[in-house]
């Protein structure tokens, strides 16, 4: 925490490094199908030959613009640049296609570099008692907090329950397919060996959301977003002052996020969504979530950012990854000769000091890059003519679906995904439930087996699921969001019966 | 080719930066080096540990690049369509690979991958908390005894090695431990770590990794981990426990005799590397050299033991 | 489409089809689970069946019981959705043996005359195709070489 750690990070090398690996990764993250994991693991050769520290400021700022790049593809195309902005989605296209696209870039920049800033201060000052809150979420925990992102579907599917729930058990069940992670059996294959692997993430959110998107942009000769006549060049100011007036939401969702982030195997797509849902949950009267509410963007963007801080701590801390870039940063570090685990603060402090004041300030010169990146993006978005942009986005879906596993077939099953969600979204069985199933279907699968393995090996079922104090708060939470809104709706209407 | 000549990524070029090229057999660019599963795992480590060795020594780059899907499966089923001219090569594991295809028709076969080295095996290890009531193994057998099914040990999934070993030692030392599966070896350590289960079925390398927050109950080597002096092995202790997860790298199956050879020989010089033995032995690693001349003979043996571990935990048919 | 709702109406037999094949889905899902060994590989997947086979179900008879034009397939010319898809794919199947760079040209292809609508003049032409080859071989070389994604 000395100063002279802060000072070492200050080096011109290293700021060159910090704003290269931003830049790098926006852009990295925008691009659906390129992850920040692929950027890095090509990258970590790098930190053999460089300083430690500095090797670690350019992943570290790769990572935190990776993430923040994702909100490109989700507010412009509906499709997450990678997993951690798919609740971007929810609000970020709709502003996108009311003319605002430009405004919601800025705001995504504003969320995605305070809660980066609050995620990497968490970790300079707090890691050691923070890294705790990873030891205490147990499978059971995992479970719940799964069941309480899943909770999320009821408030999106808009009125349709059923069809939501049916979705979102549909992409359960889509995430059990190909080898099962903890049991030793293969599901629902067939006997075919294209779906030994299953349905990767990635490859799922491009198909089930810029698949339909593409097949909807051709049929009809309208632009692609509405744009104001008088395209005003930024909006810079605009989305500060919201952002400023959603203070209370930019610490709440970046606190989330952090927390989240601590979790290994949660990852910035769960931290989006609880704080989305959160968000949505104390929302004023006047807001509405889903159809383009600034605060929606803001709470994922800030909560995904923060998971960067906060994923590192338990990397560090404990030695155990968060996410895989986490994982890739780990083993740079072991190749190093670094010794993470308990003792590094103490024995290579030095280094993890750089490496945190480079993560801050890689994050602040996020803002500028960012706002200069997201402009650029958003005219090249709504300039291009659609014949162009239509291929070219269709272009990036199958190079980036492939170069996940390096597989044609992966290629071919988003296909298959993308017309089948375009098809069943027509019908009233929207993405987004199915894609929540799918993202926190293994979650709730592995936490549900354990919890159950563990509660029946110690004759403590009831105990084991019900009478774990976290387990409580977040089951608490989760019917507050279930069916709070249906209580206030049903006094409300007790109170003035004749409105029907 | 054209994309082998132009050196992929500043990486390389920094990397290369200085160092002399050529005096490398028969490699030509930078090599493709594919681990099956995500980043962070004990294979991945490896590999990152082989990395600068290879640069150092060949002249050429390795560029580790990951493939997760099926425990492995979706790579090593993918391994014999690549290209078998010895630029691209894939990591291996034991058991994963003798037991997958003996469970269902995963699209490869253990007899068809072309393993050309084992280089390093993690030794299984029984990991406790620093603050476990268990200070030796005893204490975890008496444990087990008095109350049976109540001792949970966390692993890293099911049909693994770490599954087996348990099945194995619960049946050497009459006990019945409750085995709680989680998603690799990180997943597990964070259990135990939280207290979530009693003891873990881990490997060295936790170990290392994790220092004076767990002790570990004993190892199965034939002799202590020179990293571990004081942690006994299961022989010492009287269980005829000696093994772990094994690690290799296999070439497609089109490649030359010549290529496997040359491979083997490249890999075994890494390993041969004081240098390299010693960040594997302090990473928790324990170091292997079966090179491709004695590869049928080592598969035979180890295959026959986990095929006939895992028929009578009724793992398999 | 808007007016009285009829039961014949595209949206109304989607819907139906749709949530008949859900609740198909979880009827497969749970025959399929009768074949797994491990207890643990099951229960998940069973009760998320049983969960989807409801949900399906009752979402079917919600829309059986009231009929509505509510969903369809909109307006749209379906040549231009058919022929983006369609040169997707076929770039899947051609990839093996003609190479990524010309399969993915397929799919340009494919998805440039899809999503023209307007009329072609001998600038558009040679400007949209010019920028295609230049964004083509652009991505093709940053993950070939940069990020040594091993492409066909």
């Amino acid at each position: 925490m000395e100063f002279g750690h802060f000072l070492s990070a200050m080096t011109p090398f290293n700021i060159a490094l910090a704003l290269f690996g931003v830049v790098a990764g926006t852009i990295v993250g925008s691009i659906p199908g390129l992850t920040a994991t692929m950027a890095l693991a090509v990258l970590v050769p790098i930190t053999f030959s460089m300083d430690p520290a500095s090797a670690l400021i350019l992943l570290g700022a790769i990572y935190t613009g990776a993430i923040y790049g994702g909100a490109y593809a989700a507010i412009l195309l509906n499709t997450p640049g990678t997993p951690s902005a798919i609740a971007t989605t929810f609000d970020g296209y709709p502003m996108a296609k009311k003319g605002d696209g430009d405004l919601a870039v800025a705001l995504a920049c504003f969320a995605s570099v305070f809660g980066g800033m609050v995620g990497a201060i968490a970790l300079l000052l707090l890691a050691p008692p923070l890294s705790k809150v990873a030891l205490a979420f147990g499978p059971i925990e995992y479970f719940w907090l799964s069941v309480f992102g899943l909770s999320l579907i009821a408030s999106l599917s808009n009125g349709n329950l059923m069809k939501g729930l049916a979705g979102g058990a549909f992409g359960m069940i889509l995430s059990t397919v190909g080898v099962a992670e903890i049991s030793a059996d293969i599901r629902l294959t067939f006997g075919s060996q294209v779906m030994i692997g299953g349905f990767g993430v990635v490859g799922a959110l491009i198909g089930l959301y810029c698949i339909p998107v593409l097949i909807d942009l051709v049929a009809v000769p309208d632009r692609h977003l509405k744009v104001e006549e008088d395209v005003k060049s930024v909006r810079i100011g605009e989305a500060f002052s919201i952002a400023m007036r959603s203070k209370f939401n930019l610490i709440r969702s970046s606190v989330i996020g952090t927390l989240v982030g601590i979790l290994p195997g949660a990852g910035g797509s769960v931290a989006g969504l609880v704080a989305y849902s959160e968000a949505k949950r104390t929302a004023k009267p006047h807001q509405k979530f889903g159809e383009g509410e600034p605060d929606g963007i803001m709470a994922t963007e800030s909560a995904n950012n923060a998971t960067v801080g906060g994923g590192f701590i338990p990397t560090l801390v404990l030695g155990i990854p968060g996410t895989p870039p986490d994982a890739i940063v780990l083993g740079a570090l072991l190749v190093q000769g670094v010794r993470t685990g308990p003792a590094m603060f103490s024995q290579s402090g030095s280094i993890v000091y750089t490496f945190i004041y480079g993560l801050i300030i890689a994050t602040v010169l996020m803002l500028p890059a960012g706002l200069l990146i997201g402009r650029y993006a958003y005219k090249s978005i709504v300039t291009i003519p659609k014949a162009v942009l239509v291929p070219t986005v269709g272009f990036m879906t199958i190079i980036g679906t492939f170069s996940i596993r390096n597989s044609v077939s992966d290629v071919i099953i988003m296909l298959c995904l993308g017309v089948f969600g375009w098809v069943v979204a027509r019908f009233g069985f929207a993405a987004s439930p199915i894609v929540l199933g799918l993202i926190l279907g293994p979650i709730a699968e592995q936490g549900f087996v354990q919890g159950w393995t563990i509660g029946a090996a110690t004759n403590n079922l009831f105990g084991m699921f019900f009478g774990r104090p976290i387990s409580q708060a977040i089951l608490a939470f989760t019917l507050v969001t279930l069916f709070l809104p249906a209580v206030l709706a049903y006094k409300k209407r007790r109170s003035a019966p004749e409105e029907l | 080719m054209l994309r082998r000549t132009i050196l992929k990524t500043g990486a390389a070029f920094a990397v290369m930066a200085g160092l002399a090229t050529g005096a490398s057999a028969d490699i030509d660019g930078p090599v493709n080096y594919i681990i099956p599963f995500g980043p962070g795992g004990e294979s991945d480590i490896s590999a990152r540990l082989q990395q600068p060795f290879f640069a150092e020594k060949f002249g050429q780059e390795m560029v580790v690049s990951y493939q997760p899907g099926g425990g492995g499966a979706v790579g090593w089923a993918s391994l014999n369509g690549l290209n078998g001219d010895g630029q691209t090569i894939m990591g291996v594991n034991l058991p994963h690979i003798v037991i997958k295809p003996a469970q269902k028709d995963v699209g490869f076969t253990t007899d068809g991958l072309n393993t050309f080295y084992m280089f390093h095996y993690t030794p299984d290890a029984i990991v406790v908390p620093a603050g476990s009531p268990y200070q030796t193994l005893d204490d975890l057998v008496a444990d087990a005894k008095a109350n049976p099914a109540q001792v949970t040990m966390s692993g890293s999934g099911k049909a693994s090695a770490n599954h087996l070993a348990q099945i194995k030692f619960d049946k050497m030392a009459g006990i019945q431990t409750t085995y709680v599966p989680f998603k690799g070896t990180g997943a597990s350590v964070t259990a135990l770590l939280g207290n979530q289960v009693k003891a873990q079925w881990g490997y060295t390398t936790v170990g290392a990794k994790q220092g004076d927050a767990v002790r570990m109950l004993a190892v199965a080597m034939e002799e202590r981990h020179p990293l571990f002096p004081d942690v006994p092995t299961f022989k010492e202790l009287g269980y005829d426990m000696t093994g772990g997860a094994y690690r290799g790298i296999a070439l497609p199956n089109t490649a030359s005799a010549e290529t496997t050879k040359m491979w083997s020989d490249m890999i075994g010089e890494i390993n041969a590397d004081p240098a390299f033995r010693q960040k594997m032995l302090d990473g928790g690693f324990a170091l292997l050299d079966v090179d491709a001349g004695g590869m049928a003979d080592f598969m035979a043996a180890r295959s026959a033991e986990y095929l006939n571990d895992a028929r009578e935990a009724g793992l398999i048919k | 489409m808007s007016g009285v709702p009829s039961n014949r109406s595209q949206g109304h037999i989607g819907s139906l089809i749709v949530s008949a094949f859900f609740v198909f889905a979880g009827a497969v899902t749970l025959y399929d689970t009768t074949g797994y060994s491990d207890r643990d590989s099951q229960v998940f997947p069973q009760a998320v069946a049983i969960i989807l086979i409801i949900t399906a179900a009752l979402s079917f008879i919600i829309r059986f019981q009231k009929p509505s034009d509510e969903g369809g397939f909109g307006r749209g010319i379906w040549w231009r959705r058919v022929l983006l898809i369609a040169g997707m794919f076929l770039a899947c199947f051609l990839m093996p043996s003609i190479g990524f760079l010309a399969a993915g040209a397929v799919a340009f292809a494919g998805g440039l005359i899809a999503a023209m609508h307007d009329k072609w003049a001998a600038k558009t032409v040679l400007l949209y195709w010019g920028c295609g080859a230049v964004i083509l071989v652009a991505f093709y070389s940053v993950f070939k070489f940069v990020l040594s994604v091993p492409l066909p």
